[in-house]
């Protein structure tokens, strides 16, 4: 489904991501896991097109993203959640939902499910995205990317800033929308949360792949519980 | 009493002349020094063809033309400025656009040094309230708030009012909801022209419009932007009826010759109590 080849991407004269290659298959979620300023956001960011690869190729269900303006990148089917989330503090969740959907127009039906998902959001449906909290963000955030009825969700560490109980509610509903089939990616330094969800994962440090493979092997392995889950 | 409907009624006039400006810094940081002259342009246009075209006809023209000389800017000097971020951008569009509010200014001023929009309504005065009100004038507040009332209705219930104030409050999140930012620039641009043009016909339905007066209506416009708090629709209305009764009560308590410094210091004053303006950011 998404397949990046040799990605550079960086911000300034320095390259933040060096030769990234890595793929996701449809129904699958998949962790690129790394510590702070490893490069999973630029990674990220570089997929979906708020910024422009310096080399490689980005393809998604066989067509090239390298270039493409991010509104078309989104419209294709690429949904991001950014950690900073990018609501729209001054608009009801309503309004925000809707948005989500700008392309296709509101869906009642797509509405009823993000409703399923965050049963929250039905209670505060004409309440301002600005003034809610931050697990309730993260929600509008998720649902928000879910209203485009996206083939690909990508997710940039969705536990920023919140309470560990809020941090495993929010990977909870990411487990049941990889149940219902969704396509996952996930970019987090929370890396047990991360590898519990995934099939698979890859390992960033200093822009470059370090380690991948199948989630439960990673869970396993000495260096990465040495280096992410603080078990020696 | 006469006193607070007339500054209602120009505050009216202030809002509507304010608004475009304050949506375009919303959406892309950058001020419009020729909104002003594109007012102006409008003004003039709709004064020398209704002597061909009948009124209406005259009316909708002017308006299509500042609205055209705006997407002409857009897709000209504006593209430079969207190239650049943060302050670069704000200065670079100070500078290009005071440039073109020169342009505008001596074209017009060298081939009409003469024209007026004057737009009267017969009849004799309206009594509301007990206070006689010249029909020019309710025509005017009518028009404003009648568009206002339609901007409101536009960016609060409507998909593509709604794109635009997204595009406000979040330009990243917009995007990732499959809308161009770049697209809402440009047509907030057109409309922000055309709006300048409605606002200088209500200005011709009070008094009059002429070559000259690009500058003070910039100016104008940009006081009110600034202290409704740029980018903030609501907060230019509010600014616009704020100084509007400033306005009028200083012209009739204090004198004419002070009023513009009035207004002025109190703009200053509420930028000094309130950096951000009355309604700070959002829409």
């Amino acid at each position: 489904m998404l397949q990046v080849e040799d990605l550079d991407a960086g911000y300034g004269e320095s390259l933040a991501v060096h030769a990234v290659s890595l793929h996701v298959d449809g129904g699958e979620a998949v962790a690129v896991i790394g510590s702070n300023g490893a490069g999973k956001t630029t990674l990220l960011r570089a997929i979906c097109g708020l910024l422009r690869p310096r080399a490689g190729t980005v393809t998604f269900n066989s067509e090239s993203l390298v270039g493409e303006p991010a509104h078309r990148i989104a419209r294709r089917g690429v949904a991001y959640v950014p950690a900073e989330r990018h609501l729209f503090p001054a608009m009801s969740v309503q309004e925000n939902l809707e948005l989500g959907a700008y392309p296709l127009r509101a869906d009642r039906r797509q509405l009823e499910l993000v409703f399923e998902l965050f049963p929250r959001l039905r209670d505060l449906l004409s309440q301002q995205a600005g003034t809610m909290s931050g697990g309730e963000q993260q929600m509008l955030a998720v649902g928000r990317a879910l209203m485009s009825r996206p083939g690909l969700l990508m997710l940039d560490e969705p536990t920023t800033g919140l309470a560990p109980i809020l941090a495993e509610e929010a990977y909870a509903s990411l487990g049941v929308l990889r149940g219902e089939g969704t396509t996952v990616l996930v970019a987090e330094q929370q890396v047990p949360l991360a590898l519990d969800l995934a099939d698979r994962a890859y390992v960033i440090e200093d822009g470059r792949i370090q380690m991948e493979g199948p989630a439960g092997d990673l869970q396993g392995n000495p260096d990465v519980r040495r280096a992410y889950m603080g078990i020696a | 009493m006469a006193v607070v409907f007339d500054g209602v009624a120009y505050g009216l006039q202030l809002g509507l002349l304010a608004v475009g400006l304050t949506m375009i810094y919303g959406l892309g940081g950058v001020l419009n020094l020729a909104h002003g002259q594109f007012a102006v342009l409008a003004a003039i246009a709709i004064a020398v063809l209704s002597d061909r075209l009948p009124t209406p006809a005259a009316l909708v023209a002017g308006l299509a033309i500042a609205a055209l000389a705006a997407l002409a800017t857009d897709a000209t000097i504006m593209r430079a400025v969207y190239r650049l971020d943060g302050e670069a951008r704000v200065l670079l569009s100070l500078l290009l656009t005071i440039g073109l509010a020169f342009v505008i200014d001596g074209l017009l001023i060298y081939n009409y040094p003469f024209t007026q929009l004057k737009l009267s309504v017969p009849g004799p005065a309206v009594d509301i309230l007990g206070v006689p009100m010249r029909r020019g004038s309710l025509a005017a507040s009518a028009l404003a708030l009648s568009a206002l009332a339609l901007l409101i209705v536009f960016l609060r219930y409507t998909r593509r009012g709604r794109a635009v104030r997204s595009v406000i409050q979040d330009e990243e999140g917009a995007q990732l909801c499959g809308i161009d930012p770049a697209r809402v620039r440009t047509a907030v641009f057109a409309l922000s022209g055309a709006l300048a043009g409605l606002a200088a016909v209500a200005e011709g339905l009070t008094s009059s419009v002429s070559a000259t007066d690009g500058t003070e209506l910039t100016i104008l416009a940009l006081i009110v932007t600034v202290v409704g708090g740029l980018g903030s629709v609501a907060g230019a209305l509010l600014a616009g009826l704020l100084l509007g009764l400033v306005y009028t009560m200083s012209q009739v308590y204090i004198g004419t010759y002070v009023t513009l410094v009035i207004l002025l210091l109190t703009a200053m004053v509420t930028i000094l109590i309130r950096p951000a303006g009355l309604l700070g950011r959002g829409v």
